[in-house]
């Protein structure tokens, strides 16, 4: 946990100092309109390095060895199942960009209850049929929403 | 009795049939995102929130208000039967609701939760009726300071009441005003924190940021522990409704502690029924005459936590009517909600949108008569869909997050942004900084720096024009209070520890 809070408070010095940067190229100070463009971000910048900076002080003086800064931030196991909802839906947004929302999500759904779930395959094929099946009926004639079709979007029959 | 004409004319358009069956819509929608675990009322809201687009603004805000009010109740359900919070407001609700369920009163304590809450419900109601055509009264005289300084206040209320790290509190905070400010400057209209990007030119959207913290974070932290759901069958009988009411009318301190505490602290700015439900509880117990039995299945600890939660989730739209300021990290969303219908939140809804406010506040009685009917009569339905598998829920929720992110923009760069967004939510979920102060600062963000700007222009740059005029200073003050407030507790604790124990040597010596 002590790493893990340090690489965050890193990570927000970080974000602080990217905005800080940017505040003073576009100028923080008093122009002709009033404050500038970068008034604003200068001191939000300023507020977050300054609370970056007493979280990592914190996290620095907490006692290596004690239990709380020992207990790691997430164990292996515990990763893995993390890992395993996180990295399909992962991909899954990549295939949206590619096959589009509705085949997508058919796969993605049969793939996820068959290799998690164990489910039978009758169960996963009505699934990810009725799925894409509905949400094409609710949001596309019901509610105007058009979702991404992807490569394939031009051979679809509508 | 200007403002009784004007709630039958809310209820007026109310009652459309329309609009009734979007609350009823609204409101299923809701208990259904109640009772999943990891589905939050704050994402539940920001996912269907592109519905609303082609709906009329109305009917737009009576769904998603319904969908909160519909989430209240639901949560209930699964803190009760399953010991898993639905909702987190429902946390302090499984202390002593599960273990009154697991005696076999499953039925008396779901009816503990709804009907109090009910009735909390309906007080805080007729308080919002009374207040909010007041507190916009007061409101149309605000300028750019009095704005500035309430929105101040919002946030010191995340730092002095929130109960986290203060440093974690408004680095969080900082981040979403830092994300609301990329894009093209409000004032100058030049491109700020783009780095030459045109993607991000129009900035962040919130919903995304709502979902992907609240939703994709509350996700792949469940993945961590293997959601089971053995949960003990509960149904409703009359006998369980007659007997909670007995229950109710035997203890009005806790219920009206309880609704009184709950609309407060829904009312200040960010907070919610989250610390509402769990301050009630604590309330209730310190002043219980058998606070041993809290947690063992204490009637007035049900009571105190629920009553709490759905008097602060009405409490919450009060703020954000009245002063376009949300009361909670839900209705930060349904703010959101307002700008994307074209409307400007805020105190001039009542002069320009009559429709709109009237219609809001009559349906707020009908959504939760609907609500406290609903769970009434269906537990057994609504148990049912926590018998879903693990591995049919996740993936539906996490499809539906992402057709909510992609509905923003109509692009597929919100959903890369989901991902992203989930796995800060996340981090940090786990290093325990609160996500609300970042969603509410996204979307207050233009806000808040308009105002800030205008004061500043207005004052040629001086900072007192916060505290020379009347009401901007009183805000002010409360404000500065709120945010040494987590520096002031320890030592107020301790000087009240020692007097306590002076009085109780003296009472020894007496």
């Amino acid at each position: 946990m002590r790493k893990a809070e340090i690489i965050c408070a890193l990570v927000l010095l970080a974000v602080a100092g990217i905005g800080m940067a940017e505040a003073i190229r576009l100028g923080s100070g008093w122009g002709p309109s009033g404050p500038r463009a970068g008034f604003f971000p200068i001191w939000l910048s300023a507020i977050l390095g300054l609370c970056g900076l007493s979280i990592l002080v914190k996290a620095m003086r907490m006692n290596p060895l004690a239990e709380a800064a020992r207990k790691p931030f997430v164990s292996k196991p515990l990763l893995k199942h993390v890992l395993a909802v996180f990295l399909p839906m992962a991909a899954a947004v990549v295939l949206f960009e590619v096959i589009g929302f509705y085949l997508a999500a058919a796969l993605y759904l049969g793939v996820f209850m068959r290799w998690m779930g164990r489910h039978s395959w009758p169960a996963v094929l009505a699934a990810s049929l009725l799925f894409p099946a509905a949400t094409f009926l609710i949001l596309e004639r019901w509610f105007l929403i058009p979702l991404p079709k992807g490569m394939v979007g031009n051979y679809l029959p509508y | 009795m200007q403002g009784f004409g004007d709630l039958l004319y809310g209820f007026n358009i109310a009652l459309s049939p329309y609009n009734l069956f979007i609350a009823a819509f609204g409101v299923l929608l809701g208990v259904i995102i109640g009772v999943i675990p990891g589905l939050g009322g704050t994402s539940g809201v920001a996912i269907l929130l592109p519905l609303t687009f082609t709906m009329p603004t109305t009917s737009a805000i009576v769904f998603l208000s319904s969908i909160y009010w519909g989430a209240l109740y639901g949560g209930a359900i699964t803190s009760i039967l399953f010991n898993i919070p639905g909702e987190p407001w429902s946390v302090a609700l499984l202390f002593d609701g599960y273990p009154m369920a697991r005696e076999g009163k499953a039925g008396q304590a779901l009816a503990l939760a709804f009907i109090p809450g009910f009735f909390a419900a309906l007080v805080s109601i007729v308080l919002f009726t009374f207040f909010a055509p007041l507190l916009a009264g007061l409101a149309l005289k605000f300028g750019p300071a009095e704005t500035f300084a309430v929105l101040t206040l919002a946030f010191s209320t995340f730092t002095g009441l929130g109960g986290g790290s203060p440093a974690k509190t408004i680095a969080s905070a900082c981040v979403g005003f830092l994300l609301a400010s990329v894009g093209l400057d409000i004032v100058t209209g030049r491109p700020r924190l783009t780095f030459g990007s045109i993607t991000i030119l129009s900035g962040f959207s919130f919903i995304t940021a709502s979902i992907g913290l609240f939703g994709i974070g509350e996700i792949l932290l469940a993945a961590e522990e293997t959601l089971e759901f053995k949960g003990i069958q509960g149904k409703i009988g009359v006998k369980d409704m007659w007997v909670t009411t007995k229950t109710m009318m035997r203890n009005p301190g806790t219920f009206i502690t309880g609704t009184i505490l709950g609309f407060w602290i829904g009312v200040m700015p960010g907070t919610g029924a989250t610390p509402a439900s769990f301050m009630s509880y604590g309330i209730a117990k310190q002043y219980s005459k058998h606070p041993e039995k809290f947690g063992t299945g204490a009637p007035q600890g049900i009571i105190a936590s629920q009553t709490a939660a759905q008097a602060a989730g009405i409490g919450a739209l009060l703020p954000l009517v009245t002063l376009g300021i949300p009361g909670s990290p839900t209705a930060a969303v349904i703010l959101g909600g307002l700008y994307i219908w074209g409307l400007q939140p805020g105190p001039t809804l009542f002069i320009e949108q009559r429709d709109f406010v009237w219609g809001l506040i009559a349906s707020m009685y009908i959504g939760n008569v609907m609500g406290v009917l609903f769970c009434l009569a269906m537990v057994p339905v609504f148990t049912a869909i926590l018998k879903t598998p693990y591995a049919i829920l996740t993936p539906l929720i996490i499809l539906l997050s992402s057709i909510g992110a992609y509905a923003v923009n109509n692009t597929t760069f919100d959903v890369w942004l989901l991902l992203m967004y989930g796995v800060i939510g996340y981090v940090f979920k786990k290093l325990k900084y609160p996500l609300a102060p970042l969603v509410v600062a996204l979307v207050l963000g233009d806000m808040t720096e308009e105002a800030l700007r205008q004061s500043l222009i207005l004052s040629g740059g001086s900072l007192a024009i916060f505290f020379t005029r009347p009401i901007a200073a009183g805000f002010m003050i409360l404000t500065i209070f709120l945010f040494l407030l987590p520096a002031i507790r320890p030592l107020a604790q301790r000087v009240g520890r020692t007097f306590r124990a002076e009085e109780a040597e003296k009472a020894g010596e007496g």
